[in-house]
């Protein structure tokens, strides 16, 4: 019996167009899992301004698409708070890699996310969402801000349209392969 | 002062008159540690009459292939409870599991069938 899942994380911060993306591409409406917090995560999460609270629920949308009759592609979105990163590495391991989603209202929301792909050595492209109009800024001064290794790829797309996500989807799977082939042995 | 009665209904105000913790007997994580939120199971024809009602909730939702992620979402079960009670359902020869995501994808076959399937949406 032969089934394989291969998953992708879509990253970046709170209203950047995650579950826009996932739903862009998806072949079902995306679906929402939620994962309970208890107690035994006091001390791992910043829980300031919550103590009261003993379970906290976290919502993960998700969505399919089915590559071949044995292959799917789950595309994850990750849970926009920063104290749900021990979530991120469920969602990280054994991924293709992540898009990560920038705002450029907003580009230090997507600076956790940069910076968490980069530490674990997870291939990862940038994605710029155009959605929220005209940008004001440039690539060169994009990549400086989020202080971007130049060979990670930057797209620029629009979550709502398919084909750009699927650009998005495409440059990652092809990032990612040509860093397998560059540290193959010769 | 008033004591509270049974009224006949089973069923708490969350719809659910058995804690989950019960159903999964106490168990907080699956014994498979491979067990993935995008592991993909399905029903094997085995009887399930002697299956907690919840569990067979699972096994019918699985007649196709389908992730622990999606299960969680369709039966509105918290992603840890799903993991465990399909967990034990592969133990007891109920589901079927397909290949465990891997710790690193290094397969550059699957990324290409991947790529070619992703240029065809």
């Amino acid at each position: 019996m032969d089934r394989t899942s291969v998953k992708i994380v879509v990253a970046g911060g709170f209203g950047t167009g995650k579950t826009t993306l996932v739903a862009s591409v998806s072949e079902i409406p995306p679906l929402t899992t939620e994962e309970i917090l208890t107690e035994a995560s006091i001390g791992v999460d910043d829980i300031t301004g919550v103590e009261g609270k003993t379970t906290t629920t976290v919502a993960l949308d998700f969505g399919r698409i089915t590559i071949s009759p044995d292959v799917v592609l789950y595309l994850f979105g990750t849970p926009g708070q920063d104290r749900f990163w021990f979530m991120w590495d469920e969602l990280a391991q054994g991924a293709v890699g992540a898009i990560v989603l920038v705002d450029t209202r907003r580009l230090d929301s997507s600076f956790p996310a940069v910076d968490y792909f980069e530490r674990r050595g997870i291939p990862f492209v940038t994605a710029v969402n155009r959605f929220f109009g005209e940008c004001a800024y440039t690539e060169e001064e994009i990549r400086g801000a989020l202080e971007l290794d130049p060979r990670v790829p930057l797209v620029w797309c629009d979550a709502r349209d398919r084909p750009s996500s699927k650009l998005a989807l495409v440059t990652l799977v092809r990032h990612a392969m040509s860093r397998i082939t560059a540290k193959a042995p010769a | 002062m008033t004591f509270d009665t049974w009224d006949g209904d089973d069923e708490s105000a969350a719809g659910r008159f058995v804690p989950l913790y019960v159903l999964v007997n106490g168990r907080t994580a699956p014994r498979d540690s491979t067990l993935d939120l995008a592991t993909q199971v399905v029903a094997l024809a085995v009887d399930t009459r002697r299956l907690e009602p919840e569990y067979v909730e699972i096994v019918n939702r699985c007649a196709n292939w389908m992730s622990v992620a999606e299960i969680g979402a369709y039966l509105h079960l918290p992603l840890a409870i799903t993991k465990v009670m399909v967990d034990v359902l592969v133990e007891q020869g109920y589901l079927g599991v397909g290949s465990p995501a891997q710790q690193k994808i290094i397969d550059l076959h699957l990324l290409d069938s991947v790529l070619a399937g992703l240029e065809r949406l």
